[in-house]
């Protein structure tokens, strides 16, 4: 127990006057010669007993009485299991810090979040009439508070609105905006109520303790400690990593996810239930062995049904905290692709063939293309909305109808790819298909044949790596694409026409583009300045030339798309670059999820408060990008507590004895001594006025 | 009419003075009753003999019994009266001006007056000290003083006899008489007033005066107070607030059974608060008697 006046204890003496007049006062009682004594005999045998009995109830009643109301006075307090901190006497300017972070929505028949939600309704009741309180939901995006004030009303309606977030909680930080708000009250009392489970993630103890500004010192405030977690250990496991990648080994549109589970807790988990779920649908099964703090890996696959942007997740048995036992992945799976191939320069040879090496590509194993193999003069005459992609490879200038087609083709959403050679005019292919080129052809250029040593052939140069095109090639698998050697290529102008956009995905060592990407109408455009064939360059036998085919015809084709590797985390945003544009983004719950235009054409999606996955649309609800998911923070899945010798170290021995401790919470006592005192009043009253 | 109140009759001194001045408040009252002259009582019936006034037959009971029969008178100046005074211990409280003691022997003073002015006899007993003193009946005048002496130096001592005091009124009077008792009737003995009221019985004519002291019937104390016997040594400390409800009902219950047994018992009983006018009092009872008569 304790008192927010100790010195008005002092009056509780007072309790003693009874006593005092029973011991002191002995006035000596009249003496008086009376007649009728005999009845006064008589009548004191009658009522001895009873007055006694009255004398003692109100020596007693008076005691109580004169105990009760400096008592009151006092403000006495009771502590109970709920808290522990540091006390100041007298009145505090209180800010309450809830956390919210993800490991509050731990449960364990009751959510460490409700508990939360009580303790701070219970330490906004035990507080004083006259200490103001502000109130800090410490979780992900947390704003300075306002400054400690007397609506009660206010401060419990936002307890009562708050949520637990799907995010890290930055205690330090929190406690650092609670210290701020408490140096706007003038109060010299200063209390920082920190409400939470005292998990690792959420306190930096390498960070200074808050300390708050009275006067021109720096002083500590009353720290104030509830643990919700009532110093127990928190055991979970969790989704540590999740990667989904099509198995084209492994079949036609099968999917591989391999996952990392991690075990936070001391006990070993022998079996824990995995699942793999594909379109919301569970698909395959298996087990995982977690030992105590230990991280295990495994591998699920599955035939998915359709090809493209397939949403999935990975679900571990639930546990105290089931939120991140499941963690929702997007995946492309290859679609069949349709590629119309336009061998230019035919030859019996096969390896001299011009379609030679790119078909090869196009069939490889894995490879979702299905290529169609025609001359050039047949190709005019192939229905062209039966494929996904067109590739003209040194293919002399189509007559004006096809030209039309393919124009119509490329506009109505499909692909086109255009490789040169020595059947290709640039004057007759300017004038037919001038409008689908990513730049006017110029001439070809020759750089040296290999072996050559008065030219040198040329390489690749600066290539955008960040494209999907490119993205595969990383580390030690560029050099396979930086190797290849060029003798000829076709230079293109310079410049752009007006309205039309082309970018250079990759260009000579001497700046010449070498990949050009254009977008017309809906369909996509990509000029390789090169042969396919061995004609030109060497790039054909390249390790580089199979996954930059297969990607080439899946990027034109549209199912290969830039966001495919795009994953967002709880608390951050995420850059998306829509080629169409994009009306909102639907979060998992169907809520809109805010996104800022960059001035590079990206939009800054975010920050996201979900896991799960999110859904692009354009004004008509038609998705325009892949969806995309966003995962937790594995950091904030980790619920191992801060020791209790830890937390004294950190807000000082003296201030907090530790969450695990014997906490305790304060409850006001003198309401009730009062009630008390009155009663006591009222009963004394009563006797003396009983005969 | 103003009558003589305590305090007044206080001022005065001796008994002799008092009960004269009481005395003629009383005459003074008397001489507006419209009984007054009334000095004959009625005695006995006689059968009617030739010779007998024929006015004192009494025709009531000749319709009753068809005989004749006349009244016979006994005059007051046969009167033989018996003023017992209790001089005990407790007699001398007072809490205002007059102690029991003194309106107990104004009242027997101012009664002797009345006696002995009507030629009637009147004795005198005193029960003071656990012994008694007598002085017999007579109608002297010079009997009076000698009344009026003895009432004159009594003093409060020794306790309460009223059982014995009504053994001895039983022996000493043979013949039929008045007798007017002055007492508190503070006795212990459970049946002590029983035995005087005894003497009714006997065809003696009993009356009481029971003197209180306005305290004792209205308990006015609030302090603790050490109260003290007048008659032994009993004493006892308490908070007299704190009784004071139980000590009037025992007080209450012992006046009423008191007037009970007086009037069971055919006894005029008349209670004297010490702080009312003494002359009313007797007034009031002469004139209850006189009531009766008729």
């Amino acid at each position: 127990m304790s008192f927010v006046h100790p010195w008005l204890l002092l009056g509780t003496l007072g309790a003693l006057l009874p006593l005092a007049v029973h011991l002191f006062d002995r006035r000596r009682p009249k003496p008086r010669p009376f007649a009728a004594i005999a009845f006064v005999l008589r009548s004191h045998r009658r009522t001895a007993s009873r007055l006694r009995l009255k004398r003692l109830l109100l020596y007693t009643l008076r005691t109580l009485l004169l105990l009760a109301v400096p008592l009151a006075l006092a403000r006495p307090q009771l502590l109970r299991p709920g808290a522990t901190g540091t006390r100041t006497s007298g009145a505090a300017a209180t800010v309450l810090v809830v956390d919210r972070s993800l490991g509050m929505r731990f449960k364990d028949k009751e959510s460490l979040f409700e508990r939360a939600r009580d303790e701070a309704r219970e330490a906004l009741a035990a507080l004083l009439p006259e200490e103001p309180v502000t109130l800090i939901a410490c979780g992900p995006g947390v704003e300075a508070p306002a400054a400690p004030g007397f609506d009660r009303a206010r401060v419990r309606d936002a307890i009562d609105r708050l949520q637990p977030s799907y995010g890290g909680a930055d205690l330090n930080g929190c406690l650092t905006l609670g210290a701020r708000a408490l140096e706007d009250s003038p109060l010299p009392g200063k209390r920082l109520v920190v409400i939470s489970a005292f998990t690792a993630a959420s306190l930096r103890l390498e960070s200074p303790p808050p300390q708050v500004k009275v006067g021109d010192k720096m002083v500590q405030p009353e720290m104030v400690l509830r643990d919700v977690a009532r110093g127990q250990a928190l055991p979970n496991h969790f989704l540590l990593e999740v990667k989904a990648e099509p198995a084209p080994q492994l079949g036609p549109r099968m999917v591989q996810v391999t996952f990392t589970a991690r075990n936070v807790s001391s006990n070993s988990s022998e079996e824990v239930p995995a699942a793999l779920e594909l379109s919301g649908r569970p698909v395959a099964k298996g087990f995982l062995a977690l030992a105590p703090g230990g991280t295990a890996q495994k591998s699920l696959s599955a035939r998915a049904e359709t090809g493209g942007a397939l949403t999935g997740a990975v679900v571990l048995e639930p546990d105290g905290l089931a939120e991140d036992d499941r963690r929702d992945f997007v995946v492309q799976v290859p679609q069949e692709l349709r590629v119309l191939v336009v061998d230019g320069a035919p030859s019996a040879v096969r390896y001299r063939d011009e379609a030679f090496f790119y078909e090869a590509a196009l069939t490889a194993p894995g490879s979702p293309a299905r290529p169609t193999l025609r001359d050039a003069e047949a190709a005019w005459r192939e229905k062209l909305t039966d494929y996904d992609v067109v590739a003209l490879l040194n293919v002399p200038p189509p007559p004006p109808d096809a030209a039309a087609r393919l124009k119509s083709f490329v506009e109505g959403g499909g692909g086109l790819l255009i490789s040169m050679g020595d059947q290709v005019e640039p004057d007759s292919w300017n004038q037919r298909l001038g409008a689908l080129l990513p730049r006017p052809l110029r001439l070809v250029k020759s750089a040296g044949a290999t072996g050559e040593t008065a030219l040198r052939p040329a390489r690749l140069g600066e290539v955008a790596w960040e494209h999907p095109l490119f993205l595969p090639f990383a580390d030690k698998a560029r050099e396979g694409l930086l190797a290849a050697r060029f003798s000829k290529y076709m230079l293109v102008e310079a410049g752009q026409r007006s309205g039309e956009t082309a970018d250079v995905l990759a260009a000579f060592d001497d700046g010449a583009p070498a990949f050009l990407l254009a977008r017309r109408g809906k369909g996509r455009v990509l000029l390789f300045t090169s042969t396919v064939d061995r004609d030109w360059s060497d790039f054909a036998i390249r390790t580089s030339f199979l996954p930059l085919v297969q990607r080439s015809a899946a990027y034109l084709a549209g199912s290969l798309d830039e966001r495919e590797r795009a994953e967002g985390h709880i608390g951050q945003t995420l850059v998306l670059r829509p080629e169409v544009p994009v009306a909102e983004v639907r979060s998992p719950s169907g809520g809109k999820v805010p996104f800022h235009p960059e001035a590079d054409g990206s939009i800054r999606v975010g920050p996201f408060s979900e896991p799960g996955v999110y859904r692009p649309v354009d004004a008509a609800g038609a998705p325009t990008l892949s969806p995309f998911a966003v995962v937790l923070d594995a950091a904030q899945s980790d619920l191992t507590r801060v020791k209790p010798e830890a937390l004294a170290a950190y807000f000082g021995e003296e201030a907090v004895k530790g969450p695990g401790g014997a906490a305790e919470t304060r409850v006001p006592l003198w309401t009730w001594l009062l009630a008390a005192a009155a009663l006591f009043f009222f009963f004394e009253g009563t006797l003396l006025r009983t005969p | 009419m103003p009558l003589l109140d305590a305090r007044t009759i206080a001022k005065l001194a001796g008994v002799k003075v008092r009960a004269r001045v009481v005395m003629e408040g009383v005459l003074s009252g008397l001489h507006k009753s419209p009984h007054q002259g009334q000095s004959v009582e009625f005695a006995e019936h006689k059968e009617y003999a030739p010779g007998d006034e024929l006015r004192h037959l009494d025709w009531k009971a000749y319709a009753k019994f068809d005989r004749f029969y006349v009244k016979r008178f006994e005059h007051e100046t046969d009167l033989r009266a018996v003023l017992v005074v209790d001089a005990s211990g407790s007699m001398g409280y007072r809490s205002g001006a007059l102690s029991k003691l003194e309106v107990a022997t104004t009242l027997a003073g101012a009664l002797s007056y009345l006696l002995v002015r009507q030629q009637d006899a009147a004795g005198l007993s005193v029960l003071a000290g656990g012994g008694w003193s007598d002085i017999p009946p007579r109608s002297a005048a010079g009997h009076l003083m000698a009344l009026l002496d003895a009432l004159e130096r009594l003093e409060p001592r020794g306790p309460t006899h009223l059982h014995a005091a009504a053994d001895h009124l039983a022996e000493r009077l043979p013949r039929r008489a008045m007798v007017v008792v002055f007492s508190d009737l503070f006795d212990d003995a459970p049946d002590a007033l029983r035995r005087l009221l005894q003497l009714r019985a006997r065809k003696h004519d009993v009356a009481i005066f029971q003197v209180l002291d306005p305290a004792e019937l209205e308990f006015p104390f609030d302090d603790p107070t050490l109260f003290l016997s007048m008659e032994d040594d009993r004493r006892l400390e308490v908070n007299a607030r704190e009784i004071r409800d139980s000590y009037l009902e025992e007080v209450g219950a012992f006046l009423a059974q008191t007037k009970a047994l007086c009037a069971e018992a055919d006894v005029d009983y008349q209670l004297v608060r010490t702080d009312e006018p003494l002359d009313a009092v007797l007034l009031s009872f002469l004139s209850k008697r006189q009531g009766r008569r008729r």
